[in-house]
């Protein structure tokens, strides 16, 4: 009994520590999303890389009826686990509006922003590794 | 895992049945290793178990033992843990039927969550007959230690980083949301293959506490929370050996 029962249970335990992790991987197929022509646009800025990744494209608000969204331009970034895109009022975000997981890590990509955020205090656009706390590529808005 | 739990419930059923336990014996005493599984979460626990047998007939059991849990996930949700933010009332054992403050509830998102205690269990049980026993076990008292990980913390639709998530590491159940830091308990189904070996079905009810280090809450009295607490439902299966 104790050949049988030992290797099963063992065998148990390794499967559920092989257990896929719950983190949203994201697409590397380039997505081109269409942004309103009629909106009208507020700030831009111009990625630079972060810490733990490469980041190139520009990021812009734009802003119809009082409805912000955040259009990433031209955009590319090397691939990692659970990125979010950030409005943040550090580069390294301390305090940041999440506006959901990345994508794609190459194309054009538009997000809402939910509220009114103060622009003058969240000044910088992120992509950010959420499960690590990992930056990867950061703009200032102008 | 259905194929694992399947050639598990082979092995089962298609084990020879032995010799008992002498019914008459005054103790109870195994080794026993669990494995659950929950909602993007898992643990394993290593427990040594003591029990004296109660009762004329000797159905019943309870014990002390101690017990090693390490539980695992991503992106495990936490809420406020002291207990005058989270309940109704404080009362010990009272609280566990007390309404929830959800008003003063922020959440802790820990990215990577990895939790092992080690703690004194209270043990309880009654034996059907020679085949099966039904019982419950719950941490005591103990000492925890883990990983530290990245959070966020959402309170009222702000977020922030909190870098540096540290487990709770003093663990004491004082009933409910009273208790502090990480305890195990089971409600569990034992079927005894032989007078050596046993397996169990698992509901496993876990409490795991984190605290942050660079941010804290701002509780609406003004005071500054750290504490935050994750409870799970976990199900699995356990494997004992007479000792």
């Amino acid at each position: 009994m104790k050949k049988i029962l030992l290797p099963v249970f063992v065998v148990t335990i390794l499967l559920m520590a092989c257990k896929k992790e719950n983190t949203i991987a994201t697409s590397t197929n380039p997505i081109m999303e269409m942004v309103d022509t009629t909106a009208q646009l507020k700030y831009r800025g111009i990625f630079m890389s972060g810490p733990y990744g490469t980041t190139m494209g520009t990021v812009k608000i734009y802003s119809k009826l009082n409805v912000y969204s955040l259009v990433l331009d031209s955009f590319t970034v090397s691939n990692g686990p659970d990125l979010h895109v950030y409005l943040s009022k550090e580069i390294q975000p301390l305090n940041f509006i999440d506006l959901g997981v990345l994508k794609a890590t190459r194309g054009t990509q538009v997000y809402a922003i939910n509220g009114n955020p103060d622009f003058s205090q969240f000044k910088y656009g992120l992509i950010h590794c959420q499960q690590f706390d990992h930056l990867f590529g950061s703009a200032s808005f102008q | 895992m259905k194929i694992t739990l399947t050639v598990l419930l082979i092995a089962i059923l298609s084990a020879p049945v032995f010799s008992q336990v002498n019914k008459m014996d005054k103790k109870d005493q195994f080794v026993d290793l669990a494995a659950t599984i929950g909602s993007s979460r898992g643990a394993v626990a290593a427990s040594y178990v003591y029990n004296w047998k109660l009762g004329k007939k000797k159905k019943w059991e309870a014990g002390i033992g101690a017990r090693l849990t390490s539980s695992f996930g991503t992106k495990q949700e936490y809420t406020t843990a002291p207990a005058r933010l989270a309940r109704t009332t404080t009362i010990p054992f009272l609280i566990v039927f007390a309404g929830q403050k959800i008003e003063n509830w922020d959440t802790l998102t820990v990215q990577r969550p990895w939790v092992n205690s080690l703690n004194v269990t209270a043990n309880f049980a009654y034996n059907f007959n020679n085949k099966w026993q039904a019982g419950f076990n719950i941490d005591l008292i103990g000492f925890a230690f883990g990983r530290t990980s990245a959070a966020v913390l959402t309170s009222n639709g702000i977020t922030r980083t909190e870098p540096l998530a540290k487990v709770s590491n003093f663990n004491v159940l004082l009933t409910g949301d009273l208790d502090y830091g990480n305890l195990n308990s089971e409600f569990f189904l034992k079927y005894k293959l032989n007078d050596r070996w046993g397996v169990r079905a698992v509901y496993q009810f876990l409490f795991n506490e984190y605290k942050t280090t660079t941010i804290k809450q701002t509780a609406p009295d003004g005071t500054q929370v750290d504490r935050f607490r994750s409870k799970a439902n976990n199900f699995g299966v356990a494997v004992s050996y007479q000792l």
